[in-house]
């Protein structure tokens, strides 16, 4: 059986020649077909595959790819229009990683169109739906990555994180979700959303997988002047360290006991209530944790500064899809002409819209007060975790104030639910700090997810804490087991 | 309410246009936007504090030697473009033949 098990399982499948990886890619785009219709994890799935030698972990292993990371000869679409016949000449170093390492691309996965998203719905070639219940979103903008795994049909993806979506769409699919150090794994061949937030990030279904997958892919890469050098000793090895002593902290306007008390959101109190049991589990474990208090002027400015800085960048990085030298063109009597009905035509309206909001931003008379207020806010919320982390090891938080939303729901946008609760997760790119979700419990048969922020550069303590965190969450290796099928 | 037109211009300055309606659904979103923006402008004394670029300085970058590495070939960097002449690509005439 291989659906749902983890890459050290099937290491050890591998190992004891009881399956080749030949038999495992198979099993995996069978896998990978029987549930794109209902779910739609996949803009394009592989036909075949050729297993290498190799000693690494990863050998062999079956993977998913968020389609917006360059493969040199396979459809690369980044979910939109602009892209749909995109067929890179280049491989994004994370693929090259993983090819030198052996792994198997099954597919690459469907996003919000060009990564600006959080809900799976944008993707040119349809909405991809959450596996615990298909009249949900999963979340995005990893959206078929996140499916990918909570339906056992790999045992990792490769996702892309700007403000959480790696980690939002791993909370609401009852995975892991590891975002690490900016610049720890280099993002060359990775379609640029806001290239001072972006990471590439893993997803897997346990914490020892993400360690795993994090020591291939980590390390110096001069095609990307981000990246920093990284430890020669593999995290994976580290993930037994003790615990005993170390100090959290949570943040009392973002997940307070008592804040939410007047609220009459059910769920949101239950997610609540959960994430304060799971911190008195955690204190067995030997963590001390302890509430700290942040300005609620500087947290709800998190979302607004996120949009300021992310739009504009965007507007820039994205301004080089105009159909001439690659892209779906369309004609035009001029070069100006024949851009604007590319982009016109090329671009969904949601993509227009964060497009605009940058170009707005970016005007000479909004630059003081939307852009460089934005970079303001940034270091204020960052050099305040930063003090925190003086005194502290890690952050801990609830990803979001309850399971994944129904496609039909609508949010509040100015309250601070909304405003702090679901978009906390947004200081770990404003910081660069290495982020993890993984799944804590789970309400009305659907899973939530708690966040671990650390230092910058500090990968293996994070890791390490949410390794022994996952021990008492009773959570480790779950996935959706829906559809008759036996593989 | 921010202008339609203001909208427009925005949108053109990136070469890309937008249906009435698309429009007017900017307009409404706008609209909550600028009450979120609204909100850094709360903070006290932000502007006393430095503009943050991004996460954290590098120690390790440093510019690499000026040295040939990996390139595409004429062919493949043409692989991806719609219309192609002499090896380059070809787009809509920028000279007007009387000039």
């Amino acid at each position: 059986m291989y659906r749902g098990k983890s890459i050290t399982e099937l290491r050890e499948l591998l190992d004891k020649k009881e399956i080749t990886g030949e038999e495992l890619f198979e099993k995996a785009i069978t896998l990978a077909h029987f549930f794109q219709d209902d779910y739609n994890s996949f803009v394009t799935i592989l036909e075949q595959t050729k297993v290498k030698e190799s000693d690494s972990m990863l050998n062999g292993i079956p993977y998913s790819l968020k389609d917006n990371f360059s493969t040199r000869g396979i459809l690369t679409t980044s979910s939109s229009n602009i892209l749909k016949d995109y067929v890179p000449v280049y491989d994004a170093t994370v693929y090259k990683k993983l090819k030198k390492a052996g792994a198997l691309l099954v597919g690459k996965t469907v996003l919000d169109e060009l990564a600006m998203g959080g809900t799976g719905t944008t993707g040119h070639t349809g909405v991809v739906k959450n596996p615990w219940d298909k009249e949900r979103m999963i979340g995005g903008s990893s959206a078929g990555s996140a499916a990918s795994v909570a339906l056992g049909i790999v045992p990792f993806s490769i996702g892309s994180d700007t403000g959480d979506s790696v980690r939002k769409p791993a909370a609401f699919g009852g995975i892991v979700g590891f975002k690490p150090t900016y610049g720890r794994i280099s993002r060359y061949g990775l379609f640029a959303f806001a290239s001072s937030l972006d990471h590439v990030a893993i997803m897997t279904r346990n914490v020892k997988d993400a360690a795993i997958v994090t020591d291939v892919l980590k390390g110096k890469d001069p095609l990307d002047m981000v990246t920093i050098e990284s430890e020669k000793e593999n995290y994976a090895d580290m993930l037994d360290q003790e615990v005993k002593g170390k100090k959290l902290f949570y943040i009392k306007e973002v997940c307070g006991k008592n804040i939410y008390q007047t609220s009459e959101d059910a769920m949101l109190k239950e997610t609540i209530q959960k994430f304060h049991e799971t911190l008195e589990e955690c204190k067995k474990l030997g963590f001390t944790i302890e509430e700290v208090s942040v300005e609620k002027a500087l947290l709800e400015a998190l979302y607004p500064a996120y949009m300021c800085i992310s739009c504009a960048e965007a507007t820039s990085n994205n301004a080089n899809l105009t159909g001439v030298q690659f892209g779906t063109r369309k004609e035009g009597n001029t070069v100006e002409e024949m851009m604007l009905h590319t982009r016109t035509e090329g671009f969904s309206e949601l993509i227009k819209r964060r497009f605009v909001l940058g170009s707005y931003i970016l005007q000479k008379e909004n630059q003081e007060k939307l852009f460089l207020n934005a970079c303001r806010v940034r270091r204020m919320i960052v050099d305040q975790i930063n003090t925190f982390f003086q005194t502290y090891d890690g952050m801990i938080a609830p990803c979001s104030g309850g399971v994944a939303p129904s496609f039909d729901s609508t949010s509040e946008k100015l309250s601070d639910r909304y405003l702090i609760l679901e978009n906390h997760m947004v200081i770990g790119n404003f910081g660069g700090f290495p982020s993890i979700t993984i799944p804590y419990g789970m309400i009305q048969n659907l899973p939530i997810g708690l966040n671990i922020t650390g230092r910058v550069k500090e990968d293996a303590q994070v890791l390490n804490m949410a390794y022994q965190i996952e021990k008492i969450t009773g959570m480790k290796n779950i996935y959706a087991k829906v559809g008759d099928i036996d593989v | 309410m921010i202008e339609k037109e203001k909208l427009k211009k925005y949108a053109h300055l990136l070469m890309f246009d937008m249906e009435e309606k698309e429009y007017e659904t900017l307009q409404e979103e706008f609209e909550i936007i600028l009450k979120q923006m609204e909100l850094i402008e709360k903070i006290p004394n932000i502007k006393k504090v430095s503009p943050m670029t991004f996460p954290f300085i590098n120690e390790d970058a440093q510019l690499r030697e000026d040295e040939v590495g990996d390139y595409l070939t004429v062919s493949e960097v043409l692989e991806n473009a719609k219309y192609q002449v002499q090896d380059q690509v070809k787009v809509p005439k920028v000279v007007d033949s009387d000039v």
